[in-house]
C-alpha cells in the first residue's frame, strides 16, 4: 500500500455529483428557453411577430385582456375543458378495465389481441382521418362535441399495456382470497384493485387529459367551418395565419401561457404518483 | 356436515399437462388432511381445484354433499390462507378480517364481535388498526387465519401457510394451527412441502409426485409402511437408505447380497414373510434401511454389515454418522446411521452396523413399489389335483367347471383378501395383527403358510375358511388358469344423434338431439348428467372425436335384447356363479349370467355403474 495515494471516496462522489448537476442544470435551462420567451412575449405592447430586441420596450397586460375580450378564446378553452375531461374520465375507466381484463382473465385470442393492440398502435393516428371524418359525417357528428369525444376516446383501450404492467404486479392471491371471501369480479376491481392502483390511476388520467388539450389533427379536421366549436388549438392557430398573425401574435402567446396553466398544475400536484406510476410496472414488488 | 369427497380428480391444460391424475379421497367431518410432496406435484393444484380457483378438468367434487364442481369459490363454504397471506394492503387489519362478513351484509355489531373474538383467539388484538405492511411475517399470517376463521368455514384451505417464516416462528404456528383444529372443530386441508410439517400436523397424509397419489396413510404408517419408494425416501429424515440387493432364501434364512460392494449378511426369513414370493429368486431388488434401524454394535453377530466413516454429525441428542458399505469409502452404497452418541467413532473408522431386521424395507427396481406390503397381496399354496379336487394337506377343495385341472401337482395363487369365514379349508391360526383396520391372520392350511384378510376373527385358534375360486390362479405343468378379471373395457366413441319424432299435434316431425357412446353398431343413449361430464372433460369439440373406453365388472353388464353383438366363446361355471366369456370388438368381455347362452347375444353395460375413460390421455372422465 505504500506509495499508493488512497483517495477519499467522498470526494469522488461529490464531484461526480456536482457535475451531474451542472449538466441536469443546463439541460433545463435549454429546455425551459422556450417558455420563458412565450411568457415575455404575451406582455410585449408592440405588436408583430418579431422584435429585433429580446425584452420588449412597452410591457403590457393588453395580450390577456384582449385574449378574454375580443376573441372567442374563452369559448373555445370551455370545448377543449369538456372534450378533455369527458374524454379523460371515459379513457381512464376504458384503459383501467382492459388492463384489468387483460392482466388477470385467461380467454381465447388473449395473446394474439394484445399483439393487435400493440401493432395498431404503431400507426399513427391521423391515418384514419379521411376514413373517421366519413363515418362522423354519416351519424351527424361533424362539427360537434361528441363527435370529437368519441374520436379521442375510441381507441383508449389500445393504451391498456401500462396499465396491464402495474396489474400484474399486484398478487394474484389477492383477488383469489377476495373471491373466496365473497367479492365478485367487479367488488374484487373495486375494492381491492382499484385502491391499490392509485399511480396508474392518476397516470392514466394525465396522460388521458393532456392528449385532448393539445390535439389539433383531428380536431381541425372535425370543427372544420364553425368557429364556434373550435378547440384552442385549432382557435389559436388560426391566429398565425398570414392574415392576422401580426395582430394577433402577442395574443396568441397570452393564449398559449393560459392554456398551459391547467396541465402544468396538474402535473405539478400529481407528479409523485406519475412517476410511481410510470416505474410501477417494473419495480413494485 | 364438513366431509369433502373427492372422485377422480383430474386437472390438465390445455397444452396436455396433467397436473392432477385420478385423485380419489375421502375426507371425514373434521380431520386434519395433509397434502405432501415435492414442488409440481400438483398438491397446490388439488387444493385450488377445492377452493373453486382452478377449473375441473374431470372428476367430482363435493363439500357436504354437494356437488360443487361449477359452484363459485365464494359459495362453496370454504376458507383459505394463501402462502404470501393474501392481505389486503390498503385495508387494517380490522377491514381486513371483517372484509368477507361486509360482503356477506352482516350486520356491524355481529362482525365486531366476531373479529374481535377472531382477534382474541390469535393474540393480534392490539394490531387491529395496524396495516399489513407494519407486521411481522408470523403476525401477518396470524391475520391471514383470522379471516379465515370469522368466517366460520365448513372446510378450511391453507396453501403452504407457514413456508415464508423463519423455523423458530414455524414451530411455534403450527402448534397454533393445530389448536386452532381443535377449537374450531372443522375439517382442514393443508398443503406442504415440508414433510416433518406434514408427520407432525396430519391425521392423514397424501403423499404427492408428478400429479399422482403415491400413498394415502396416518403418518405412523407412512413411516413403517411406505408403498413404494418414493414415499420412503420422501418421509422421514434423515433419508431412508437404500441399497442394491440380491435375496436368496435357504429355509428360514434369507442371505442378502449387496450387489454394488459384494458385502453379505443373513436375516431370518421370518421377518420377509409377507414379501412376493419371487423376490427371493435372485432378481435386484431395493433394500431400504431407515437411520434409525442401524446400529454401531462391537460384535458382528445376527444381521449387520461393515461400513466405513466418511464423516459424522453432532446434533447432540444424538450423532448421524455417514459411511459407505464398500471399504474404498466410494461408490453407490452410501449409509447414513443414526446413533445415540454413545459411541466414539471418526472418519476413516470402518464399523459394524447392526440391522432391525424387524424393520426392513422391499422394492422392485423397475415399478419402485414395495415387495413387502403391510398386507401381503397374496400367497401361494403348493397342492395336488386329483379327481376335480384341491387337496391342500389334508383339506380337499372341490373345483368347479371352471377351473377344469387335470389331475398332478399345482401352485395355487390366492389373493389376501379372497378368503371368506364360512368354507372347507380348515385352518390354523398362527398370529393374527391388525393392519390399519383390516384382520391380517397368518393361517397354516395343511402344512401351507400364507396370510389371509378375514372380514372378522374373535380370537379362534382354528377356523374353517372358504376361498373365492373367481379370485385365484392355478398353474399346472399344462399351463395357467387366470382368475376372473374384475373388470371389462369395451371401445367407444361418443356420438350425437339427431331423432325425429312426431310433435304434438302429430303434423310436423320434429327432430331433436341425443348424446350417447357408440361401440360397434350399438348406440347407448345417455343421461344428461353424464354428457356433461363428457363435455368438461373434453370440450365439446374433442368429446366426439377422442376414442373413449368404457369400464365394468362383470357384475355391471347384462345379456339383452340390444346392445354391443359379442359371440359367447366359453362359459365359465364357478358353481355358485356363472359367468359368459364374449367376444365383443376384439375385447373379451365377462358376463354375470343365470342362464346358458351360446352363439351370438347381445350386451347391455348398466350405465348408473360404469367409467369411461380417454384412452388417449387416460383419464377416468366418469
Amino acid at each position: 500500500m505504500e506509495g499508493k495515494k488512497l483517495r477519499s471516496k467522498k470526494g469522488s462522489e461529490r464531484l461526480k455529483l456536482a457535475i451531474i448537476h451542472i449538466v441536469l442544470t443546463l439541460i433545463c435551462l435549454i429546455w425551459l428557453v422556450p417558455f420563458f420567451i412565450l411568457i415575455i412575449q404575451s406582455f410585449r405592447g408592440e405588436t408583430g411577430m418579431s422584435t429585433n430586441y429580446f425584452f420588449p420596450k412597452q410591457w403590457t397586460i393588453d395580450n390577456y385582456v384582449k385574449l378574454f375580450t375580443k376573441t372567442k378564446f374563452l369559448k373555445w378553452y370551455a370545448n377543449t375543458l369538456i372534450v378533455a375531461l369527458a374524454v379523460t374520465v371515459l379513457q381512464t375507466l376504458i384503459v383501467l378495465m382492459t388492463g384489468y381484463a387483460l392482466s388477470r382473465l385467461r380467454f381465447k385470442m388473449r395473446k394474439p389481441l394484445m399483439n393487435v393492440m400493440l401493432i395498431l398502435g404503431m400507426f399513427p393516428g391521423f391515418l384514419s382521418m379521411t376514413a373517421v371524418y366519413f363515418v362522423l359525417k354519416e351519424i351527424n357528428l361533424t362539427q360537434n362535441i361528441f363527435g370529437l369525444i368519441l374520436v379521442y376516446a375510441a381507441g383508449s383501450a389500445m393504451q391498456y399495456y401500462i396499465c396491464k404492467g402495474f396489474f400484474d404486479t399486484i398478487p394474484k392471491s389477492l383477488d383469489e382470497a377476495a373471491r373466496i371471501d365473497g367479492a365478485d369480479r367487479h367488488t374484487v376491481f373495486t375494492k381491492i384493485i382499484l385502491p391499490l392502483a392509485k399511480p396508474i390511476i392518476i397516470y392514466t388520467i394525465l396522460t388521458a387529459f393532456i392528449a385532448p388539450w393539445g390535439e389539433y389533427m383531428f380536431s381541425s379536421f372535425i370543427m372544420l367551418g364553425d368557429p364556434d366549436k373550435f378547440t384552442v388549438a385549432v382557435g389559436m392557430k388560426q391566429w398565425l395565419d398570414k392574415e392576422s398573425v401580426n395582430e394577433y401574435f402577442t395574443v396568441f402567446c397570452a393564449a398559449a401561457v393560459v392554456v398551459s396553466i391547467p396541465v402544468t398544475a396538474l402535473f405539478i400536484w400529481l407528479q409523485k404518483y406519475y412517476v410511481e406510476g410510470v416505474t410501477g410496472g417494473s419495480v413494485k414488488g | 356436515m364438513s366431509d369433502v369427497n373427492i372422485k377422480h380428480l383430474y386437472k390438465v391444460y390445455p397444452n396436455g399437462t396433467k397436473a392432477v391424475n385420478d385423485f380419489d379421497m375421502q375426507i371425514a367431518d373434521k380431520e386434519f388432511i395433509v397434502f405432501v410432496g415435492p414442488s409440481g406435484c400438483g398438491k397446490s393444484t388439488t387444493l385450488r381445484m377445492i377452493a373453486g380457483l382452478e377449473d375441473i378438468s374431470a372428476g367430482e367434487l363435493s363439500i357436504g354433499g354437494l356437488v360443487v364442481n361449477d359452484v363459485e369459490p365464494k359459495d362453496r363454504d370454504i376458507a383459505m390462507v394463501f402462502q404470501n397471506y393474501a392481505l389486503y394492503p390498503h385495508m387494517t387489519v380490522y377491514e381486513n378480517i371483517a372484509f368477507g362478513l361486509r360482503l356477506r351484509k352482516l350486520p356491524k355489531e355481529e362482525i365486531h364481535k366476531k373479529v374481535t373474538e377472531a382477534a382474541e383467539i390469535l393474540g393480534i388484538t392490539e394490531y387491529l388498526d395496524k396495516k399489513p405492511k407494519e407486521m411481522s411475517g408470523g403476525q401477518r399470517q396470524r391475520v391471514a387465519l383470522g379471516r379465515a376463521i370469522v368466517r366460520e368455514p365448513k372446510v378450511m384451505l391453507l396453501d403452504e401457510p407457514l413456508s415464508n417464516l423463519d423455523a423458530k416462528l414455524r414451530t411455534q404456528m403450527r402448534a397454533e394451527i393445530l389448536k386452532l383444529h381443535k377449537k374450531l372443530n372443522t375439517t382442514f386441508i393443508y398443503v406442504t412441502h415440508d414433510q416433518v410439517e406434514a408427520m407432525t400436523m396430519g391425521t392423514r397424509i397424501v403423499v404427492m409426485k408428478e400429479g399422482y397419489v403415491q400413498q394415502t396413510d396416518a403418518p405412523k404408517n407412512l413411516y413403517d409402511y411406505p408403498v413404494n419408494k418414493f414415499v420412503a425416501g420422501f418421509i422421514g429424515t434423515p433419508q431412508m437408505n437404500f441399497f442394491k440387493v440380491k435375496l436368496t432364501r435357504s429355509g428360514e434364512e434369507v442371505e442378502i447380497l449387496f450387489t454394488g460392494c459384494g458385502a453379505k449378511t443373513k436375516v431370518p426369513y421370518a421377518c420377509l414373510r409377507k414379501a412376493d414370493p419371487d423376490v427371493f429368486g435372485g432378481i435386484e431388488m431395493w433394500l431400504g434401511i431407515r437411520a434409525e434401524d442401524l446400529s454401531v454394535t462391537e460384535n458382528g453377530d445376527g444381521a449387520a454389515v461393515k461400513v466405513k466413516v466418511s464423516h459424522t454429525e453432532e446434533l447432540g441428542s444424538e450423532t448421524l454418522i455417514y459411511g459407505n458399505l464398500d471399504m474404498s469409502g466410494e461408490g453407490p452404497e452410501g449409509v447414513i446411521i443414526r446413533d445415540d452418541g454413545s459411541h466414539s467413532v471418526k472418519a476413516g473408522d470402518v464399523i459394524t452396523a447392526a440391522v432391525n431386521v424387524r424393520k426392513l424395507h422391499l422394492f422392485y427396481t423397475d415399478t419402485e413399489r414395495t415387495a413387502l406390503p403391510r398386507i401381503p397381496l397374496f400367497g401361494r399354496l403348493h397342492c395336488k389335483i386329483q379327481n376335480r379336487a384341491l387337496h391342500i394337506g389334508q383339506n380337499v377343495l372341490p373345483l368347479p367347471p371352471a377351473l377344469d385341472c387335470s389331475d398332478g401337482e399345482c401352485l395355487v395363487t390366492v389373493p389376501t383378501d379372497a378368503f371368506t369365514r364360512d368354507g372347507e379349508l380348515e385352518c390354523e391360526i398362527i398370529s393374527c395383527e391388525d393392519a390399519g383396520g383390516v384382520k391380517l391372520a397368518e393361517i397354516d392350511a395343511g402344512g401351507e403358510r400364507l396370510y389371509a384378510a378375514l372380514p372378522q376373527y374373535n380370537g379362534e385358534k382354528t377356523l374353517r375358511l372358504g376361498i373365492d375360486l373367481k379370485r385365484i390362479s392355478v398353474s399346472t405343468g399344462e399351463g395357467t388358469i387366470l382368475p376372473l378379471p374384475a373388470v371389462n373395457r369395451t371401445d367407444c366413441k361418443f356420438v350425437k344423434r339427431i331423432q325425429k319424432a312426431a310433435s304434438e299435434k302429430g303434423k310436423k316431425t320434429v327432430k331433436s338431439a341425443v348424446f350417447g357412446f357408440q361401440s360397434g353398431d350399438a348406440f347407448f343413449e345417455v343421461s344428461n348428467e353424464i354428457s356433461q361430464k363428457i363435455f368438461t372433460a373434453l370440450g365439446i369439440k374433442k368429446a366426439f372425436t377422442a376414442k373413449l373406453r368404457l369400464e365394468y365388472t362383470p357384475y355391471g353388464v347384462a345379456v339383452a335384447r340390444d346392445g354391443i353383438a359379442a359371440t359367447v366363446q366359453k362359459t365359465l361355471d364357478y358353481g355358485a356363479e356363472k359367468f359368459l366369456a364374449c367376444e365383443a370388438g376384439g375385447n373379451t368381455v365377462y358376463v354375470k349370467t343365470e342362464e346358458n347362452y351360446s352363439g351370438n347375444i347381445y350386451l347391455m353395460p348398466d350405465f348408473g355403474n360404469i367409467s369411461v375413460v380417454d384412452t388417449e390421455r387416460e383419464i377416468k372422465i366418469i
